[in-house]
Formats: C-alpha cells, structure tokens, sequence
C-alpha cells in the first residue's frame, strides 16, 4: 500500500507487517503487540469515519489518561485522515472550553469520567466513548479510501500551548514532520527492537512523539511508566531497573529531581545505554551526577520547540563539563536549517547573539484557526528573495560558537519554561485578573529559585491557597505560582504602565 | 487504622504547616489541594516506612492511590496486616 507513506500512521503499518505480536506498549494495565495495536486502531478509525465527520480539516480531540488506550486513539485517527488532538487529562474546563473554542473539532474521544467532566461544559461537540469505538466493527476499505487521499503535508497533530493572551496556541504539524524527525531519529542514535523505551512525557507534550513513533520504526518496546512515581525518584529507579530500561527521553526537570533527589548513587542500571533531554536548560551539576553515576551511557542534549516537530537541534554530549558551564544545544537535525538573526534581520557572526530561526520540513504548518499569530511567527526567510522561504521565529535568543554549535541564552519575551512547561506570562496574567476582587496582576518569573511570582492588586483580604484553587480552574497546575504577593495598588511607570521593573527589584531581586 | 491516620494527620500537619484548616480532612486531596507540594510525598512515604517499618514498593505506588489520608492509612493497614 504504497499510499500509506504520505501518513505517519505508515510506520504503524510497517511495524505490524515486520514485528508481528511482538509487545510494544506496556503500560500499568497491560500490554499490547504491534498487531493488535493496528486491527484495535483501524477498528477505532472505521467507526469514526461512520460516526463524524473526518478528514484533514476535522481534528478530534483526544481525552483519556495516559495509557494505551490514547494511542490507539491517536493512530485510529490517522486511519481516519483527522488530526489527533491530545489533551491533559487533568486540564481545567474553562481551558477546555477555550481549547473547542479554537480547534472546533468535530468529535472528542474520552471515557466515562472524561464524559462526566465534560458535562459542566456547554457544547454540542460529539463525545465518543472510547469503549464503544474500541469494540466496533473493522472496515478496511473506508480507510484505505481515506488514507489514499492523504498527502504528507496534511496535518497529523495538533497540540496547544500556552498563548499570550490566554488562549491557547494550536500548533498543527504534518505528517512530513513526524515521518522526517522519527527517521532522522533512528538514523542517529543506537535504537533497535531489543531496546525498551521508557516513556516520560504526557501525550500533549510533543516528546511523546519520540516515544510513540521510535517504537513502530524500530520494533522495540516503550514502557509508559505511571505519571505517580515521577513523585518518587527512589520508586522510578526501581522501576527502570525492574524493566530493564534502556532509553529514555526525559525533560531536565525529572532527570534534574532524581540527581537531586541523592537516589542515583544507589542505582544499577545495567540496561540504561542512551540518555536523551529536551524541554528546558539541563544544568551541568545535575548532568554531571547522571554521567558519574552511569558512564558508559550517551547523553544528549536536544533543543526544539513544539512548532518544529519536536526536535530541531542537539548536541551529544562528548566532552567533560564544569558544574557552571553551558551545554551547547548544538547543531541542526537532517532536513532543517538552522539560521540566527540579528536585530536588523541580518544573519549573525559568530559569537553575535541574535534569534533563532528554524526552517525545513519539520516546521508546523502554523497554529490552528489562528492566521494572525501564525503570520506573526511564520515568516518569509529575510536572506532569501527568490521564492516562499517559511522559517520560524523561535523567540529564542542564542549564538553560534567557535566550534559551530549553537549556544542558548535565553527569551526575546516574557515565554518561559518551568520544569519543562513553556508558560506565557501573560496567560498566567489573565486568569489571575479574571478572580474576583482582583484589580490586576502582573506575574514574574525568578530565574534563580525558578519559580514564578504573582502579585496582585486588591484591597481585599486573599488567602493563598484558597486563590491557588481558585486559579486552577482556570489554568493548568504547573502555572500556579510559587508565591503570591498582594498590595493595594501597583506602582506604575511614568507611561501609566505597571512597574514591571521596580516590583523585580524590590521583591526578586533581594 | 484510626491510630494510623492520627499519626500521619499530625506528622502531615506539622512538617507542612497546616493551620487547623476545616478543609483539611482525612478525604481531601493533599496534592491537588495545595497542602502538600509533590516534593512533600516523598517525606510521607519515607516517613510511613520508618515508623511502621515496611517498604512501599514502586508497584504499590502504582496500583494504588495515596493522595489522601484514608488512601495512605489503607496501603499501610493491608502491609501491617
């Protein structure tokens, strides 16, 4: 079926061709072969294209807790030629709201306490109960009729991430993306069907994508280990050595708590071999107790934001670090080009700090619904007047070493990363100036202690927990700040805006 | 099992600085309502294993709940027994 290569669901195909009912995901209710992932997919997009309308311009969203269950959610979607929308299952519904609000889907999948959840919601959006779509009737020609019309530059998913303004940013990738990264991936790093991945990242963070489609390219076998024992460092050890862990995709901040957590001088992990990071800055004293602890491993160093599918850059770690020195984030994967502006648009000199630009294949064909914002991030190549060169401005700020890897400095904008969650400031913002007795807020972020720092202005009396709650019904745990600070009234600038500066330095910066 | 909950309430109460609160019961969610931040889950465990002397292995913290009080007391009152 040669049509099956524009889809990413193609590697699936493959993978049940060639691994057969060999085990490929394992999760805490049990595990399921190649095989059976595909027929239980293809069941899944048979009874969608009979129940909704499907198709590239009809995203379904995805809302379960983290199992098998979701991917085969994800892949009977693809079946269907719709893009697969995953979503926290712990997601607060106001966001919910203004999630369906953007994406308009034509369906959401979910099970009984999802659809309870979602009753407090006023939406006609067809919910669909996973069990029932699971069980359903296989009809393959319905779904070779709608794989044959997909192309690769369709979209395959799309995932939210926080926007400026409080409504979430729809970043809407194609099947090009995931098909160049995963090859890119296998073609890169020691990955075979001997290997067992486990599996950290939620299904709405896009190193997911890692874990799911290395799988179907190679044969082996990922392990989603429970989300509950990322609260316990000694337990997750356990884990891994129980398993026989040998790959793992991780953000800083886990691999960071566990260093931390003074666990890794006690741990053999014999099966451990390669050691990927993406997310966020990994700090070198952290690192440098994984690379004590576990020499013979290779680490390294990725960097991508969620509008390059994944992945864009990295760095395998190849020397010794000092605990204070920066890991590079290196150079740029097959198929994407790397280019660092300065101010002017003009490419900048080596060791000139300017911002990264990201161009290729595994861009994102923008952010859904939403040509404004997409105009703004997705740009015609300044350097290239000859014909439509996309590339997209990360944001970031970075230069170019001696050696020719690229070094990360930090944001152009108030975007930050807080173990591991990319978090605009002002979304943050919004919500806290949406509770009650709230006259404004202006939320800053602490580098150092990493954490981020609310202040508000009320006359009222705020009890901070309680203000805590009440925000999580509004945005996801991690953007709860650290602390909240009330006062009266805001000290302002002489341009009548809030202090930003004046209000870091009294509080932040002592 | 009564004397198992007295023991964490007060241990869980001071070690986070819980003011006699009337949300904070045996039922609530200690994380999801904000009395204890995830670093603090590892103390309570720690602190379980010592006091009763048992292990709390990876596959319990996975099978079973421990986010409230009641959950906690129930995975050390079936160890115990």
């Amino acid at each position: 079926m040669e049509n099956l290569m524009q889809s990413a669901v193609c590697l699936l195909e493959q993978a049940a061709e060639r691994f057969k009912n060999r085990i490929v995901f394992e999760d805490k209710d049990g595990t399921i072969s190649f095989e059976d992932l595909r027929t239980k997919s293809r069941i899944v997009g048979s009874e969608l294209i009979s129940r909704v309308t499907t198709g590239q311009k009809s995203p379904v969203i995805v809302y379960l807790p983290k199992s098998i269950n979701s991917i085969i959610s994800f892949m009977g979607l693809l079946y269907s030629a719709s893009p697969y929308v995953p979503i926290d299952y712990a997601i607060p519904m106001a966001r919910m709201e203004k999630t369906i609000d953007n994406l308009l889907p034509s369906a959401i999948i979910t099970d009984t306490e999802g659809k309870e959840k979602l009753a407090s919601l006023n939406t006609d959006v067809d919910i669909l109960l996973f069990d029932e779509l699971v069980n359903g009737h296989q009809n393959d020609e319905a779904i070779n009729n709608s794989l044959s019309g997909v192309c690769d530059l369709d979209c395959a998913y799309i995932m939210y991430t926080s926007g400026s303004t409080g409504v979430p940013k729809g970043v809407t990738v194609s099947h090009r993306g995931v098909l160049d990264y995963i090859e890119w991936i296998v073609s890169t790093f020691p990955i075979d069907e001997n290997s067992i991945i486990g599996m950290q990242s939620a299904f709405h963070f896009d190193n997911s994508v890692f874990d799911m489609y290395t799988a179907f390219y190679t044969g082996a076998k990922t392990m989603i280990i429970p989300e509950i024992l990322f609260m316990y460092p000694e337990k997750l050890m356990d884990y891994m050595a129980e398993s026989k862990i040998s790959v793992i995709f991780w953000v800083p901040t886990v691999m960071i708590s566990v260093a931390n957590g003074g666990v890794l001088e006690n741990t053999s992990l014999p099966d451990l071999k390669l050691i990927l990071f993406a997310g966020e800055v990994m700090p070198n004293t952290q690192l440098n107790i994984w690379r004590k602890s576990f020499p013979e491993c290779m680490y390294v160093n990725m960097y991508g934001p969620t509008e390059a599918t994944d992945i864009a850059t990295y760095y395998i770690v190849d020397r010794e670090f000092e605990n204070h020195e920066t890991l590079p984030i290196g150079k740029v994967c097959s198929n994407m080009r790397a280019l660092i502006l300065n101010d002017e648009n003009k490419q900048c000199k080596t060791g000139e700090q300017g911002e990264l630009c990201i161009s290729g294949t595994g861009i994102a064909l923008g952010y859904w619904n939403a040509p404004d914002i997409t105009a703004k991030a997705f740009v015609q190549n300044p350097l290239n007047t000859k014909y439509h060169d996309r590339i997209y401005r990360t944001g970031d700020l970075v230069y170019e070493n001696e050696e020719g890897n690229i070094i990360f400095i930090g944001r152009k904008d108030s975007q930050i990363k807080l173990r591991g969650n990319r978090i605009e400031l002002g979304d943050l913002e919004s919500a806290a100036a949406a509770i009650e007795n709230v006259q404004s807020a202006c939320a800053l972020f602490n580098a150092g202690k990493q954490e981020i720092v609310l202040f508000i202005e009320t006359t009222a009396e705020i009890k901070e927990r309680k203000f805590k709650m009440e925000l999580k019904k509004y945005v996801p745990a991690y953007m709860v700040p650290a602390k909240i600070i009330t006062m009266d009234k805001f000290p302002h600038t002489s341009s009548g805006k809030i202090d930003r500066v004046g209000l870091r330095k009294e509080y932040i910066e002592v | 099992m009564e004397e198992i909950k007295d023991k964490l309430r007060a241990f869980i109460q001071e070690k986070f600085e819980i003011d006699d609160d009337p949300d904070f019961t045996d039922d609530v969610h200690l994380f999801n309502e904000g009395f204890v931040d995830s670093f603090g889950a590892v103390e309570i465990i720690h602190f379980i294993e010592q006091t009763y002397n048992i292990e709390i292995t990876q596959k319990d913290i996975t099978l079973y709940p421990m986010n409230t009080i009641e959950e906690i007391a129930e995975v050390v009152d079936s160890k115990l027994s």
